[in-house]
């Protein structure tokens, strides 16, 4: 797109309303790409990555205009190669980074060329790996990520993927996990209707996880879209515990982004089709835990 | 020339009906789920065995540290025997929806033959065709083109590059993102019709200049940080006849790029964010999110930049000059335009607010010739820029207020423009929301971020 900013809305904002601020220009150092966005109460920050530069750029919560970041995490010993995502743990302050089959995770002050404190690691001998999603359950002590099966693991699955990706399946591991790793549990399959997931983002109090289905990118207008919720204990092929189709009713063509706000008990989207954010009441997730199966 | 009077609410609940109504109906198999826009519909009852919340407490869960094998293994297994809870597909619209529903300039080019300016409107996914003469009267609401090219058929999304073949009136449309395809139209096709001709692309495709006496195309590409040249004429998956590209090019997250066919060179604008390549690896063009064949960590922010190079260069070579620094004013230089005759760079200078005028042969840190800044000029975050050699005009496509604004070729200051082809209400903000790859809350200040 022509045109990277961090716009940002009163949460009450609705059709051609103007962003109460603006991020963007040559000091800001952002760039296009910036696929994914989180803002940490604790340290009353906004992240997102330069993918062109290898860096997570870093601002103060209330930036606005052509304001620098405060931080930037960038350089040889970041090891960063293809970023373009970022998830925290506002609660443990931590940084995760997913970074081609790895994930990597920072202190959540980190600042210039820094070497991470933790590297998941997965590939073919694991069977899996990640892609880009990734949210952190602090309560139930998980982290889940989306990526796909590798190995004699992709090729021993009955489910075959029409799309192209590698975004079909739903991980989750240990929170604490380091090194090479096999996820604890795996949500594939052709009932759960996942083909290529984006953001992700997880409610740690009630246990769901919330996914952004845009089933393929490179379709203009591709078919079955989704916001699909699962719970963290899900495993297998299980269809979501609530699913939002994109559909004209709905008012969702192509779901790419996806976040709570927990305390209007809202859940919002991005549209990449429809070039908009929505957002949606949903009291029943914020009103329920998830449950684990009788056998835990 | 149609002109409409002000009407911002119903305009933006007739263009939003409009979008949904027009992307659901060409959705294969999709017409049938019905537009109504009426409140939550019951499809199913289920008893829910979940726990309602009673306090800030809820259920803590602790997991081991480390996952083993064997549980993995158990999954792929065993991957039914999970909880078993009520599944609900809901019918649920948004309660509100921030959606800028008017179109929004990111490129535009000139067809001189038949007196059209062509804009690419990067927010509804269209190509927009006026008479060069249009003028929004400052009390109409908008300016209505004569012809509109968009829909599902037309593979346009994130469109933002823009040409006009000067022989035949073709439009080249370059798709940035998710499509990763090069469209081309005849001078006269009109709605949701598919391209006459393709090209597939490099992914993060931005710039095209074309010289027409070689017959060759230029398309500048961000991801690998490179320009590839083709056949004028190719189409399908040819491939690439040359390619700038590697770390010697200084090239940098490219953007607009131009050609002077006079002096043999080619301009790139270049926002400055850079990592290296591994030697050798360069013309695969990975990079960007793809990462093959970067080099870990090697990521750095240069200040931006306009890098030039000989126009029938090819692989990883030097540029011969590049201009570059504070004094060049340049905050995220996006599509640029060279006028021969005059010697001339224009450059469309998104973050500035401007366009900044240089000299062709302007090197190193060096202040603008002109700039077109300031209030009365309505250049508000320009991303597009071309030259009308016949009418000796400059147009400006500003992303910022949904405007097309004209001057005379030899503008400086903050002057106002010679015409204005506003698509927008005057007072319409443009959100300028383009492929929001994501979203996030501030839970402290009660507000949504949207990144592009």
């Amino acid at each position: 797109m022509a045109h990277p900013q961090i716009a940002i809305f009163d949460r009450l904002s609705n059709g051609g309303e103007p962003p109460r601020r603006l991020i963007f220009g040559q000091p800001t150092l952002l760039s296009r790409t910036m696929h994914d966005i989180r803002y940490h109460e604790g340290r009353d920050e906004i992240l997102v990555t330069n993918p062109f530069a290898q860096a997570v750029l870093i601002f103060r919560g209330d930036s606005d205009g052509q304001t620098a970041p405060v931080r930037i995490i960038q350089g040889p010993r970041t090891g960063f190669n293809s970023i373009d995502t970022v998830g925290i743990d506002p609660v443990n302050d931590e940084i995760y980074i997913p970074d081609g089959p790895n994930i990597k995770v920072f202190p959540g002050d980190a600042n210039g060329d820094v070497a991470p404190i933790r590297v998941v690691e997965a590939g073919a001998d694991m069977g899996w790996r990640p892609s880009r999603g990734i949210g952190i359950d602090y309560v139930h002590d998980v982290i889940a990520t989306d990526g796909t099966l590798m190995g004699e693991a992709l090729e021993n699955d009955d489910f075959k993927n029409p799309y192209r990706g590698g975004r079909d399946s739903v991980f989750v591991f240990p929170r604490l996990a380091e090194g090479k790793i096999k996820p604890l549990r795996m949500i594939r399959g052709d009932k759960t209707g996942i083909f290529g997931i984006r953001q992700m983002d997880l409610y740690p109090k009630g246990g769901w996880i919330v996914v952004a289905q845009i089933t393929s990118g490179s379709v203009p207008i591709p078919e079955g879209t989704f916001v699909g919720i699962w719970g963290i204990y899900d495993n297998g092929n299980v269809a979501p515990r609530w699913k939002i189709e994109g559909k004209a009713s709905n008012i969702l063509a192509k779901p790419r982004g996806v976040t709570l706000n927990p305390k209007h008990k809202e859940l919002l989207v991005s549209d990449m089709r429809l070039n908009s954010v929505m957002t949606f009441s949903f009291p029943e997730m914020f009103d329920t835990v998830a449950q684990p199966p009788p056998s835990q | 020339m149609k002109t409409k009077n002000p009407q911002t609410r119903a305009w933006f609940l007739g263009a939003l009906g409009l979008v949904m109504a027009a992307s659901w109906v060409l959705i294969p198999g999709g017409s049938g789920q019905g537009l109504s826009l009426g409140g939550p519909r019951l499809v199913r009852i289920d008893s829910l065995p979940a726990i309602e919340f009673s306090s800030e407490m809820c259920a803590w869960m602790p997991a081991a540290t480390t996952a083993s094998p064997a549980l993995f293994s158990m999954a792929l297994q065993q991957r039914n025997e999970t909880a078993v809870e009520s599944r609900e597909v809901l019918d649920r619209p948004p309660v509100r929806v921030i959606k800028d529903p008017f179109p929004t300039f990111s490129a535009v080019a000139v067809d001189m033959v038949n007196n059209e300016i062509v804009l690419q409107d990067e927010n509804l996914f269209q190509i927009m065709a006026y008479d060069s003469s249009t003028n929004t009267p400052p009390t109409a609401a908008l300016s209505e083109p004569k012809r509109v090219i968009g829909g599902h058929h037309t593979k346009m999304e994130f469109n933002c590059g823009l040409y006009i073949d000067p022989g035949n009136g073709d439009i080249y449309s370059v798709n940035n993102d998710t499509i990763d395809t090069m469209v081309i139209f005849s001078r006269d096709a009109k709605g949701d019709v598919p391209p006459t001709r393709e090209l597939s692309t490099p992914h993060g495709t931005y710039g095209i200049a074309v010289d027409e006496a070689a017959e060759e195309l230029f398309l500048s590409v961000q991801h690998a940080s490179s320009v590839v040249i083709y056949n004028k004429d190719a189409e399908g998956d040819a491939a690439p006849i040359r390619m700038i590209v590697g770390n010697s090019t200084k090239m940098a997250d490219p953007h607009g790029i131009a050609l002077d066919t006079s002096r043999g060179e080619l301009f790139v604008a270049n926002y400055g964010n850079f990592s290296a390549y591994q030697p050798g690896l360069e013309r695969g063009g990975g990079g960007g999110t793809g990462g093959a064949g970067r080099i870990n960590g090697s990521g750095r922010f240069f200040p931006p930049s306009i890098s030039v190079y000989p126009s029938r260069g090819d692989g990883d070579i030097p540029p011969l000059r590049v201009i570059q620094g504070p004094k060049t004013q340049l905050n995220w230089p996006g599509h640029i335009a060279v006028d021969e005759q005059r010697g001339e760079l224009f450059v469309a200078n998104d973050g500035g607010d401007s366009v900044l005028v240089f000299q062709v042969t302007d090197e190193g840190d060096v202040a603008p010739t002109r700039v077109i800044t300031g209030a009365r000029t309505q250049i508000k975050n320009p991303t597009g820029v071309t030259i009308d050699k016949k009418n000796q005009e400059v147009i400006v496509a500003n992303m910022g207020n949904h405007r097309a604004t004209v001057f005379p070729i030899d503008a400086a200051g903050n002057v106002p423009p010679l015409r204005v082809i506003r698509a927008a209400p005057a007072g319409q903000p443009a959100l300028q929301i383009g492929n929001p790859g994501a979203v996030s809350y501030d839970t402290k200040r009660d507000e949504i971020l949207v990144p592009n």
